[in-house]
């Protein structure tokens, strides 16, 4: 299960989420409402992984998010990740935390380079990062994991090995490599749009640049035993995301809040995007799930592939020739992967899976 | 009517000089429209025409008038096209007029159209009447006017009429001009039947409706009529005159005005400047002037979705109803699939049609760059007409080639004559004459070949210009020219519609214009492609479109299966829009890219 917590101290420059800062009132007003959509849910199934997703989590009162774990069955969780955002982790915060359940982390560092941590927003630096990681293994979290976005204004090579030097020392378990897309709705976006040169915007890695900054972190990663095995996840072997990997196996999910999304296999449902719209009515909106499409789209992005049924193969094959003629795709004992190529170029690959 | 008080005539207007305002305002004064109906313009029906203040079809109303003699007259104003693509109509409509209203905007002065309608109304022995319109603007010139009427068209101007349409001034005076100067048409209504058609279009219940004027001799209802260029009867159905509204007679008589149906089926079996005549007491002869127009610019149009080709075949032939100058066949591109060679009067011609295909029936449309027809003689001595360039002979089996070649009269500034002649030069252009016209005004005469003006000669004059140039040009020959097809070929592979034929001299910069720019259009393939411009099998220019390196969706919350769809949705839909050539996805915007390399140069 997931849950929604689209708070956050201050806005990150290239979001386009619907989260960020909102009056205090309202975060009180949207704990309620977060804490009667869970009681009211009729469970089809006991979760087996919780994750707490934002926005920034880490900023609710360890009380709040003790409250909210309370109402879900299921604990000790297999899995059970905070999304933390570095600056305000005390052992006590720690503490509290693992003490409500969590015994994951994954903290949103996106950079060790204090420029473009500047440029983002952001307020903390690689020392409070590396200061932190202690507290919240001396509190008993195991896994770790560490986001990084590849493309940021201003980041180079040169750069982008300092982040991965960083990873190397403070040795998570799990690293995420997002690169960077700018949303035209996002501050950076419109500065871009804009021709200024606020946050950087000025000197943004090219699209290739930023394909090459991810190639070198796959290469590193994989030189200190974290290896990629979904398109922006990275694990040292056994502590791969089991949360995200429902995902990307059509496992059945729910989740709760703003903005949420929910698959029963055969549906698939999502919560209003806003947390204005969330309060207003909590209804979500319905969509027919198509596992047999999204199969291909979605389960592709794992480097363990897809295992295309017979009729599937038939289909596809033409496709799927084609793919492995041009080095996008692999097949191995009947299943179906992307190369190292095919990884940044898949999208090009998943549209010919589409059937409409 | 008695032929004494008929008057025809129509109005030489430059666009913007005020024509439509001042046929509006006849038509009130004469009392053919009611203030309250009074639309906007009412000439200029059709949409396009209104948008781009240009007639497009000509017109004729018959307005009452009754004049300080006390008689009552009736004014035909037959109404001309505006657009040198249509000077063929134009001299037609004049044809069937004995005066005209010469109208010069009171600040602009006269300009190249203006002066070549002029030429072609004294041609026809019309009586001119000049106007100087637009004199209630504080720009007004007046007098400088007449001493430009006067000596850059050499007509007496010392009664110009002084007018503001807008205003109404003047009008009185331009009315009275026409019954007293004007003269009553000629033939006699005994002679044998001989009326000139000056437009047609079909109408769905009617059939072909003919507008005509009656020169010598009756039309009837009834009456058995042939055209002199087919051997067909037809029985007049109906006649009538517009007033604007129709209004239905029984009989139009010699240096009447009118329209009359009678089944006929296709508009190109009534053509414009045939002559209608009687069946039963056939005239010895034609009336003079018949031609057969010829298109003179083609281009291939293709529709973006090869599903729709049946519908744009469909919409075509309607076109074609209303539009007999324009031609079609089927041809088949290797990179766009079915689709069709059109032939066109002119630029302008093309883009109507164009625009009418898009707008009335819907169609996206892939235009091929427009050339013109050449005559290439092949070393084996026969002689052929191409048109396409795709048809174009190998360079081997080709002995000359020719190419048309206009006559182009630009008027213009002074102050801009720099940038005017530079661009003439560089199309190719050999100067016949240069005439100052006083006034800061100069008048050019160029041969050029016609293919430098299909591509973007007007974007460029008036660029050039500031908008202060016009131009006039008609067909004055061929000339034995070296022209090369340019060929265009994405990863190897030749695509068909986007060769071109260029003069040699100017292929290598062309060539590598616009495959510099197609590199710019064409999106990153996930394969390197190469572009090359080549002649036959030598190649002149390359580029290459390194392959794609990232197109991945990296950032986004898993649970968030619906938006990674959609993004996928959507840009699969993007694919659907371009052409696939080989293994190459080719945006619309790439062939286009075509028409507008000349451009680039300049920048």
């Amino acid at each position: 299960m997931y849950i929604s917590y689209p708070f956050c101290a201050q806005k990150c420059t290239y979001c386009n989420f619907a989260s960020g800062v909102f009056p205090g009132n309202l975060e009180a007003r949207y704990l309620e409402a977060l804490r009667a959509e869970i009681r009211g849910h009729a469970w089809a199934w006991t979760p087996e992984t919780v994750y707490l997703g934002g926005g920034t989590p880490s900023g609710m009162k360890p009380a709040d998010l003790a409250g909210l774990l309370a109402l879900i069955s299921g604990k000790p969780w297999a899995e059970a990740t905070l999304e933390v955002a570095p600056g305000g982790v005390t052992a006590e915060k720690a503490h509290a935390w693992v003490e409500a359940g969590v015994n994951r982390v994954s903290l949103g560092v996106q950079s060790f380079a204090r420029r473009e941590l500047a440029r983002t927003g952001r307020k903390h630096t690689a020392e409070v990062v590396a200061a932190e990681i202690p507290r919240l293994r001396a509190a008993g979290i195991r896994a770790l994991n560490i986001d990084l976005i590849a493309g940021l204004p201003g980041q180079t090579e040169a750069s982008w090995g300092e982040s991965l030097d960083w990873i190397e020392r403070l040795a998570p378990e799990h690293v995420s490599v997002y690169m960077l897309e700018v949303d035209d709705d996002s501050r950076l976006g419109r500065e871009i749009l804009l021709g200024g040169s606020r946050y950087g915007a000025a000197d943004r890695p090219s699209e290739d640049q930023t394909a090459e900054l991810y190639e070198m972190a796959v290469e590193r990663l994989a030189r200190m035993g974290i290896r990629r095995y979904e398109i922006s996840n990275f694990a040292r072997p056994g502590w791969e995301s089991r949360h995200n990997l429902k995902y990307w196996r059509l496992e059945p999910y729910i989740g709760f809040g703003a903005d949420a999304h929910s698959s029963d296999g055969r549906r698939r449902w999502q919560n209003p995007e806003t947390v204005e719209a969330y309060l207003e009515s909590p209804g979500p909106e319905y969509s027919e799930a198509h596992p047999e499409e999204e199969k291909f789209f979605v389960s592709l992005r794992l480097s363990e592939g897809v295992r295309p049924e017979p009729a599937e193969w038939r289909r596809y094959q033409e496709t799927i020739d084609r793919f492995v003629a041009d080095g996008l795709l692999e097949v191995r004992d009947g299943c179906l992967r992307l190369t190292g190529r095919g990884v940044l170029l898949s999208n090009e690959i998943f549209q010919e899976f589409l059937t409409t | 009517m008695d032929r004494e008080f008929i008057r025809n005539f129509s109005i030489i207007a430059h666009i913007d000089h005020g024509k439509s305002t001042l046929a509006d305002r006849l038509l009130e004064t004469t009392g053919a429209l009611s203030q309250r109906e009074m639309m906007e313009q009412v000439l200029d029906s059709m949409d396009l025409e209104r948008e781009r203040g240009i007639t497009i079809k000509a017109h004729a109303v018959r307005l009452n008038y009754q004049a300080d003699d006390g008689h009552l007259y009736q004014l035909n104003l037959i109404d001309t096209p505006g657009h040198v693509d249509f000077s063929y109509e134009v001299s037609r409509s004049l044809q069937a007029c004995e005066g005209a209203l010469l109208v010069v905007d009171a600040s602009q002065g006269v300009e190249a159209q203006t002066l070549a309608n002029t030429y072609l109304a004294l041609h026809h022995n019309l009586e001119i009447i000049p106007v100087i319109n637009k004199i209630d603007l504080p720009a007004a010139e007046p007098e400088r006017m007449r001493e430009q009427i006067e000596s850059v068209i050499g007509l007496d101007a010392r009664d110009a009429i002084l007018a503001s349409a807008k205003q109404g001034i003047g009008i009185h005076d331009i009315l009275e001009a026409i019954v007293m100067l004007v003269p009553p048409p000629k033939g006699s209504p005994e002679a044998p039947l001989r009326a000139l058609i000056f437009d047609s279009w079909f109408d769905p219940y009617r059939g072909v409706i003919i507008l005509a004027r009656v020169v010598e001799g009756r039309l009837r209802v009834g009456q058995k009529i042939r055209l002199w260029t087919s051997s067909q009867v037809y029985e007049v159905e109906g006649l009538g005159y517009q007033s604007p509204k129709a209004i239905p007679c029984e009989e139009l008589s010699a240096g009447e005005v009118g329209f009359l149906f009678a089944n006929i089926k296709n508009v190109s079996d009534a053509k414009i400047g045939d002559t209608v005549i009687s069946h039963e007491d056939p005239a010895s002869g034609p009336l003079p002037g018949f031609e057969e127009i010829k298109p003179m610019v083609f281009a291939g149009l293709y529709p973006v979705e090869s599903h729709e080709h049946g519908l744009l075949r469909d919409a075509l032939e309607k076109l074609r109803l209303n539009d007999s100058a324009f031609n079609f066949e089927p041809e088949h591109s290797v990179a766009l699939g079915f689709g069709f060679r059109c032939g066109f009067l002119g630029l302008l011609h093309l883009e109507i049609v164009q625009e009418r295909l898009e707008r009335e029936f819907n169609i996206d449309l892939i235009t091929t760059a427009p050339g013109v027809r050449y005559r290439v003689t092949t070393t084996a001595g026969e002689l052929i007409e191409v048109d396409n360039p795709t048809k174009f002979p190998d360079p081997a089996g080709i002995k000359q080639v020719e190419e048309p070649i206009i006559d182009a009269t630009v008027i213009t500034r002074e102050e801009y004559l720099g940038g005017i002649l530079k661009l003439l030069e560089e199309k190719r252009g050999v100067q016949k004459k240069f005439e100052y016209l006083g006034g800061g005004r100069v008048l050019l005469l160029y041969e050029l070949p016609l293919n430098e003006i299909v591509l973007d000669f007007y974007d460029r004059l008036k660029s050039a210009s500031r908008g202060y140039a016009s131009l006039d040009y008609h067909l004055a020959g061929y000339r034995i020219s070296p022209m090369v097809k340019l060929d265009v070929l994405v990863a190897g592979e030749p695509v068909d519609a986007l060769s071109i034929i260029v003069h040699k001299d100017f292929a290598y910069e062309r060539g590598k214009t616009l495959i510099e720019r197609m590199r710019k259009l064409i999106p990153r393939q996930m394969f390197e492609v190469a572009l090359q411009a080549a002649i036959g099998n030598k190649g002149i220019a390359r580029e290459n479109i390194p392959a794609m390196r990232k197109n991945v969706l990296a950032k986004c919350y898993g649970g968030d299966i619906t938006r990674k769809r959609k993004l996928l949705e959507k840009q699969k839909e993007g694919k659907k829009r371009m052409k696939r050539v080989g293994r190459v996805e080719i945006p619309q915007e790439a062939f286009l890219a075509v028409l507008k390399v000349a451009s680039d140069e300049e920048e």
